[in-house]
């Protein structure tokens, strides 16, 4: 708009709708002499855009007025406060897990130990006929051994 | 150390030097806010917000446009979606927390001590306020990135993820739009 400005200010006519398009750099100082010149005569004579000048005057008032408005000076601590309570969460959670594991893992390492101590003992014992019935016991004619029944009847 | 080491420290369990970042970028941060919702309590709020969520999304952050633009977006997306809740605020308590007898600076505002003066501006500047948060999204964001953190429109591109060009039509229709609702309070000149 500046430049626009700048190159066609013999040809510009000041009326209503410029005037506003260019108060904008007026306000900020950005205008050439000459414009400036003839918007500050518009201005004098017209009633609309002078008020809306001064309606502009008021936003950037309103707006620096927001802009150096200073945060809380605390907001870091604050910040900093919820982030801690975040991580301290984070780390409750993750020993709720270690908590609810650590049992489970323990009781499966007992199962684990006693089976491989059965595992163990069933190696160390000796190997062969166990469970047979030696051949020598098929040999032995029991019918000449006195019956053990005689003994119950007293 | 700069700020991409800075965040992988973070990153590694170092939480405590998030720190350095909220005590760079509060004041960028709560200008944003300020420019969305116009109260200080309410920016002050938003701008924990959006810290807290910067610091949760940080292991999404790739690193590949500065810190201060990524904080940007969450900072005007976080607003956008206050706004959107909270529908209209309530321009009553804006312009109490503007212009109220405790405002530090309520006084600063206006030259005049007539009060006839005072209340006709005090009506001037809510409007513009309305004037300002009735614009569409896209424009609001151009303007406020513009006004209150007087960035450039390149900078305002990237932090919208749009081109140059872009952002300067949206400021244009944006500063039309808001001369033609500011020119609406004017009374028509008598022919």
């Amino acid at each position: 708009m500046i430049s626009f400005v700048s190159n066609h200010k013999s040809q510009l006519k000041m009326n209503c709708q410029l005037c506003q398009e260019i108060l904008e750099a007026y306000q900020e100082g950005k205008l050439p002499a000459g414009m400036m010149t003839q918007l500050e005569s518009h201005l004098e004579t017209c009633d609309s855009c002078k008020k809306l000048s001064e309606i502009q005057l008021l936003a950037n008032r309103v707006i620096k007025l927001e802009k150096e408005t200073d945060s809380d000076p605390f907001l870091a601590t604050r910040v900093m406060a919820h982030i801690e309570r975040l991580e301290d969460e984070r780390l409750e959670t993750s020993s709720l897990g270690v908590r609810i594991l650590r049992p489970a893992l323990i009781t499966m390492s007992l199962a684990a130990a006693v089976l491989f101590g059965i595992m163990l003992g069933n190696l160390s014992r000796p190997a062969g006929n166990a469970g047979m019935v030696p051949v020598e016991f098929a040999l032995i004619n029991d019918a000449s051994l006195e019956s053990v029944d005689f003994l119950s009847l007293e | 150390m700069n700020e991409n080491e800075l965040i992988k420290l973070i990153l590694q369990g170092e939480s405590d030097k998030f720190r350095i970042f909220v005590e760079k970028y509060r004041q960028m941060v709560f200008r944003t806010c300020m420019g969305f919702v116009h109260n200080k309590e309410d920016a002050d709020d938003l701008t924990q917000e959006v810290f807290i969520q910067a610091y949760r999304s940080l292991p999404d952050f790739k690193m590949k446009s500065a810190f201060s633009t990524w904080l940007y977006r969450i900072a005007v997306n976080a607003s956008l979606n206050k706004v959107r809740r909270s529908g209209r605020i309530s321009f009553i308590d804006r312009i109490e927390s503007l212009f109220g007898s405790d405002s530090p600076g309520a006084g600063q505002l206006f030259d005049t001590d007539d009060p006839e003066n005072i209340i006709i501006k005090k009506e001037h500047s809510q409007w513009l306020q309305r004037a300002l948060d009735s614009l569409p999204e896209k424009q609001r964001t151009a303007i406020v990135l513009s006004k209150y953190d007087d960035l450039s429109q390149k900078e305002i591109a990237e932090i919208m993820k749009t081109s140059e060009g872009a952002v300067e039509a949206l400021l244009h229709r944006a500063k039309k739009n808001l001369r033609e609702k500011l020119s609406g309070r004017i009374p028509k000149k008598n022919k």
